[in-house]
Order: C-alpha cells, then sequence, then structure tokens
C-alpha cells in the first residue's frame, strides 16, 4: 500500500468543501452529560435527510450511529499468558490446538482469527476465529507450548488450560476490519465454488454480498471528516478503538454519491476482548475456504456541520457496487454488471433476464442491533465521542498487487506432446486400437473441424464392449473439465487436484482442441522449476 | 403430507407410483430420489382427497412409508441472520423477515442439505 499524504491532518480538513461548522464535538459531548442528544440510526437518518433536507438534519441531530456484522477473517488477538516457573520462552503455541504466533517475547502470542486447527482432520472446522469466541464465552482453553529452552527460560514445554479471566492481557486487533465496499460475487461456471464469500452456486446460480449498505460504517463518513485515528467505537458489544487506517486501505478507487463502488477505505481496530460480548463475536468457517469471524463494529459519527448530515444520509440506493464473476480465479476477476444494495436487499436480481436470488452474509439485523446500541449507550450518557487524533488519508492510497518475480507459466507455454484425437463417428473397435497403440487410457472426441464433444476413457470402451454400445457419442463423458491456453498452470493444477483427475484436454477461444495437460505435465514442470532456481543460488 | 419411502428392488420396476396416481385422487410431488437398482428411496409429498387410501396402497404394495415432521432444524442461538442460507435453497424455503430475521419454513424444505453444508456457524442440521 501506499499513502503520498502521510502527514494529511490538515490536508483533508481544508481540502473538504469549506463549511461552517454548527457544532463540535465538545458541545455534543455536553449535550451526551446532561442527556439532551439526539442520536438516532443511519437508517432513521436516511429518511430524515430525505424528509427534512442535510441543513435542518445537521441542527436536529447530534450524533448518528451505523453498524456492521460479517465476517472478518483479517482478525485476532493478542495474549500474556504469564510467566510459569521455572519459565519458558514459547516457541511454537497452540490454544485448542489452533497456532497461535508467538514470535513476540516469551508468553506473548497472536492468534489470527483465519488459523485453521493443526489437526488437517479438525481444519477449518475449528480455527483461531473460535478460539476467540470459546475465550468470550469464558470457556476453558487448552494451551500447549514449546520452547527451545535458554539459560534465562529453561522449561521446553507447557500443556495447561487458560481462561479469559486469568490472562493478564487479552486485546482484539483487527488489521483489516470494516471494508467501506465490497465486491458482489457471482459464479458463471459449470461447478459450485466454495469461496470467502460463501457457496456460490454454477451458471450464476446464487449472488452473496457483504457490505451493511447505509448502515455500514465507512458508507456513512466517505472522506473520513470525523473517524479517525484514536476515535472511540462499539466492538464486538465492548469498547473499541480505530488504530488507523486498515491494511488494503485505498482512497483513490471510483466514487458515485460521493461513496466507492468497490472496496475502498479499511480500518485497523483494537478493543479488550475481556469486557466482549459473544453476541457480537462469532467464530465461523466458510466451507471449504476456512476459518473467520463475525466481528460486530459501530462507529458514532458526530453531525458537525450540513455536509456531515447529507453524507450520513446516504441511502442504499445510492450505494453501487459491482457483481464480480468469481468462476474466474484470477486477481482481476471480470465485473458482469453494476447494482446497489437498495436492489441486493430486496433479495432478488436480474443477470441476464434471469431473477437470481441473493445472499447478504453480514447479518443487517445484528447490524441494526448494533447501532441501536450504541445509541442507547451514548442517551444513557456512558459513551462519549472523541476528537480523532490524527486523521485517516482520504486520497493519495492505492493497493499495489504482489507481482510475483517469477510469472505463473501459462497452459500454452508448456511443451505439449502433439494430441491423439478420435472423430464421433469412429467405431469402437478402432478407438479400442488408438489406445492400446498409444498407450494412454483417455482421448478426446472431436467432431470435423476438431472442436471438442467430449473424452472417452479406457474404461467407457471396456463398459461400451460389455453393452454391445456401437456408438462412441452413447459412452463418452459429454462434460468435459478442460483447460484454456490461457490458464496459468497453478490453476489447473488445483483443478486437477479438485477433480481427482488425471489430465484435461487443452482447448482456444472456439473450443478447438490444441493438446492434453496431465499431472505428470505438471509435475515435471515443477521439477525443472526448482532446479533452475536451485543452479542460480 | 412429506414422507420418505423406501423401496426394495423388487419395487423399483413395478409401476407403483403411476398405478396410485391412475386410481386414486392424489396430487403426488418427489422432492428428492435415491434410487439404485438394489433399491432406494425417495420423499415425496402428497395430499389429496384420497391420499389416505393412496398410502394405504402403497403400503400394500410393500413401500415403507415414514411421515416426517421437519426435515431441517435451525438452532436459534447459532444462526447469526448472516443470510448465506438464503440464496442456496432451491424452494425458497429460507426468507429474510422485515427486521432482517431469517426464517425457515420446514413445510417448504424438501432436506437437499445445501443450507446445512453451507452455514458458516453449522446452526442448520438435517433432522430426520
Ligand atoms: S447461513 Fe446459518 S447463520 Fe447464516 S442465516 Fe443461515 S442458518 Fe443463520
Ligand atoms: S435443506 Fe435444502 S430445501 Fe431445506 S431449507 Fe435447506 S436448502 Fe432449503
Amino acid at each position: 500500500m501506499l499513502c503520498h499524504s502521510h502527514d494529511n491532518t490538515f490536508i483533508n480538513y481544508t481540502k473538504a468543501p469549506v463549511v461552517k461548522k454548527v457544532k463540535t464535538i465538545e458541545e455534543i459531548n455536553q449535550k451526551i452529560k446532561d442527556g439532551d442528544a439526539v442520536v438516532i440510526t443511519a437508517g432513521e437518518m436516511t429518511r430524515i435527510v430525505q424528509e427534512n433536507g442535510a441543513g435542518k438534519a445537521a441542527k436536529e441531530v447530534d450524533v448518528v450511529t451505523t453498524g456492521t456484522f460479517g465476517a472478518m477473517c483479517s482478525s485476532g488477538a493478542f495474549f500474556n499468558f504469564g510467566h510459569s516457573d521455572p519459565p519458558i520462552k514459547m516457541s511454537r503455541t497452540y490454544l485448542n490446538g489452533v497456532e497461535a504466533y508467538s514470535g513476540v517475547a516469551a508468553v506473548d502470542a497472536y492468534i489470527g482469527a483465519a488459523q485453521p486447527h493443526h489437526n488437517p482432520d479438525i481444519g477449518f472446522d475449528y480455527g483461531g476465529a473460535h478460539v476467540l469466541e470459546d475465550l468470550v464465552r469464558g470457556n476453558e482453553v487448552e494451551l500447549v507450548a514449546e520452547a527451545f529452552g535458554t539459560d534465562c527460560y529453561p522449561r521446553t514445554e507447557v500443556n495447561t488450560f487458560i481462561s479469559l479471566e486469568n490472562l493478564n492481557q487479552a486485546v482484539m486487533v483487527n488489521p483489516r476490519n470494516c471494508y467501506q465496499n465490497y465486491a458482489v460475487a457471482t459464479n458463471s461456471t459449470e461447478e459450485t465454488l466454495y469461496t470467502y464469500m460463501g457457496t456460490l452456486l454454477p451458471q450464476m446460480g446464487n449472488v452473496s454480498y457483504s457490505s451493511a449498505g447505509e448502515l455500514s460504517p465507512l458508507l456513512n463518513d466517505p472522506y473520513f471528516q470525523t473517524i479517525g485515528v484514536g476515535t472511540q467505537i462499539f466492538l464486538c458489544g465492548g469498547r473499541g478503538y480505530i488504530m488507523g487506517q486498515g491494511t488494503q486501505h485505498a482512497t483513490d478507487g471510483e466514487r458515485k454519491n460521493g461513496v466507492p463502488t468497490e472496496s475502498a477505505g479499511t480500518l485497523m481496530l483494537q478493543g479488550d476482548l475481556k469486557k466482549m460480548d459473544s453476541n457480537y463475536l462469532r467464530g465461523a468457517t466458510m466451507p471449504k475456504y476456512g476459518p473467520t469471524l463475525y466481528v460486530g463494529a459501530g462507529i458514532p459519527i458526530p453531525i458537525l456541520n450540513e455536509e456531515i448530515a447529507q453524507r450520513t444520509g446516504i441511502s442504499d440506493h445510492e450505494i453501487s457496487c459491482k457483481i464480480y464473476d468469481y468462476g474466474v480465479p484470477r486477481r482481476d476477476r471480470p465485473i458482469i454488471q453494476e447494482t446497489n444494495y437498495h436492489e441486493l436487499k430486496t433479495g432478488k436480481i436480474t443477470i441476464d433476464g434471469n431473477e437470481v436470488q441473493t445472499s447478504p452474509l453480514s447479518s443487517f439485523k445484528k447490524a441494526l442491533e448494533i447501532a441501536e446500541e450504541l445509541k442507547t449507550w451514548i442517551e444513557k450518557g456512558e459513551f462519549l465521542l472523541t476528537n480523532p487524533v490524527k486523521s485517516i488519508p482520504n486520497k493519495g492510497c492505492t493497493v499495489n498487487p504482489l507481482e510475483i518475480r517469477r510469472p505463473s507459466i501459462m497452459v500454452k507455454d508448456i511443451k505439449i506432446k502433439p494430441v491423439i484425437t478420435v472423430k464421433a463417428e469412429e467405431a469402437i473397435s478402432g478407438v479400442a486400437r488408438k489406445m492400446v497403440d498409444n498407450n494412454i487410457n483417455h482421448l478426446p472426441v472431436v467432431d470435423h473441424p476438431g472442436r471438442l464433444m467430449g473424452i472417452v476413457t479406457s474404461w467407457d470402451i471396456a463398459h461400451a464392449v460389455a453393452k454391445g454400445s456401437k456408438k462412441l457419442t452413447e459412452v463418452m463423458t459429454k462434460k468435459v473439465i478442460v483447460a484454456m491456453e490461457d490458464d496459468p498452470v497453478e490453476v489447473i493444477a488445483r483443478r486437477i487436484d479438485k477433480h481427482e483427475i488425471s489430465g484435461m484436454p487443452i482447448v482456444d477461444r472456439e473450443n478447438l482442441v490444441k493438446g492434453m495437460i496431465t499431472a505428470e505435465d505438471i509435475s515435471r514442470l515443477m521439477c525443472s522449476q526448482n532446479n533452475k532456481e536451485g543452479d542460480s543460488q | 403430507m412429506k414422507a420418505w419411502l423406501k423401496f426394495s428392488p423388487r419395487i423399483v420396476n413395478k409401476h407403483v407410483i403411476s398405478d396410485l396416481i391412475k386410481t386414486y385422487d392424489v396430487t403426488f410431488n418427489i422432492l428428492r430420489a435415491d434410487i439404485t437398482p438394489k433399491g432406494g428411496k425417495m420423499l415425496i409429498e402428497i395430499s389429496g382427497s384420497e391420499a389416505e387410501e393412496g398410502i394405504k396402497y402403497m403400503e400394500k404394495e410393500g413401500i415403507q412409508l415414514n411421515p416426517i415432521k421437519k426435515v431441517v432444524k435451525k438452532d436459534e442461538d447459532k444462526c447469526v441472520d448472516c443470510g448465506e442460507c438464503v440464496s442456496l435453497c432451491p424452494v425458497e424455503a429460507i426468507k429474510i423477515d422485515e427486521n432482517w430475521t431469517v426464517l425457515l419454513d420446514d413445510q417448504k424444505c424438501i432436506g437437499c442439505g445445501f443450507c446445512t453444508s453451507s452455514c458458516p456457524t453449522k446452526a442448520i442440521k438435517i433432522a430426520y
């Protein structure tokens, strides 16, 4: 990530349109203490601004509360376990079987929400996120640690139980939460995909999205005019603070109605795990993707002037987002179409003339509960607003891709043996001979111009002979898993693995068969790559 | 009424279901079927004025009938109302109400299991 304007506390405010301050945070806090503050949720603010206009809303409303409750993989917590006697300097640490990073001081560790269980049989079903939920629920958690042993820390292993209560510190630190907006997912391929956006049915059978729309914190303050470093927030039922911009924070993407139309700003958050409530923090597993933590966050926005009022008045209609095809497992996924949160929240959306059901992935029910809860805290005078210590950049931040020094090898770059195919009308006996002569057990079946029609294996041929079938088209498999010439080899390796096949035909854009790629070709390639690397070192 | 029908291999080749529909005034809907040469099971919904008689007929023909009350069960404490399951249900048995609560209509459910395997908090279980 690059941020060109590091110290732009000043710049931000001067660049924002000059609007006369109606109130200050100090004045609002005084009202909160007096029990006079007008606090409403972001959803209510949208209606008020629509009905009365931003000017009037700015005068009447003091604070708008936002909320989100979504799966946020980039979460975790630091622990300090305390010293044992004799003491240990932990080098490998496991909590209920989930590894925590302990390369930080002797008895400190960080557990990441997305870390799977170290036992592959449990794997994704119980991960770092589940450990966090267990701790917050007050459950005991097994701590296993190993160490090398040193003169000052002689112990080499620990095996005990801990609970949140007896940890010295348990601090949630989430490197990237509260995405300002996010991609919407669908899948154009023929197979079901399991992604961090949930289960995506084949042939664009469903659509999933994850932003809370008009309730979402950073969509209500899209230029970080009030949300900044040090802002006190609601975090998983307790109080948390904004540490600064999150990882992958981006500011310069496309905007509509002032808000980004794709993933943009992010926040790094921290809060005391000991004060959290399992109602607003849940361990979860995205099927065949991995563990993730449902994090509940709510941010209060002080309505200091008309512009801020206007921005918190944003409605789901006005927040655009893009549906991407997750069937293409590349960094730049194709955009299918643009939509908005109003449309998505109706539960159905039309793609290519077909009605498709949508899934939110983040809970609006909980997001609303969070906004309401924060509102209650402020109304009761238990929660005061904070002036940011420093502002979060609202321009000049872009996310750079990771360029791999050794670029992906494409299917078309591999030396492939000339392909042997059979024509659809060839006799079964002829096909059998071709297999035996060439010592292969599957052959692509093609039409006259050489377009792929199916694939036939030696097993299919045996079956055909046993059943007396004469036609190749009757016994071949018509649904063929193929490799495109411009697919990276890694993608093909994953496909071979997933479908438990030994190889697949390579086709071009016209579906003409160009060759076969096998697991063997790929392993040979990997070997030669590794040898080359070994030479140069 | 929804029920699982269990067949023995002998019955797979007989026309019990078509005879049933011809003879009795019943509406018969196959929600799910796993049939192999070794027999099989089928999840059906049967209604109509002569449903009772129809059921007796099937039993007489050797089909085992196990009525079901609930096909899936959602654990409300585990569910976080995320809505992931909603778009996966082929019969639209899962809906989000006006308060954004996710509701599962077990009358509509056909027990396909898509939602159970995809729920991030494992809140839905198939209950036969
Ligand atoms: S996917 Fe699971 S947690 Fe989410 S709404 Fe459905 S049942 Fe509830
Ligand atoms: S089991 Fe299938 S039919 Fe039943 S609610 Fe779940 S997805 Fe719908």
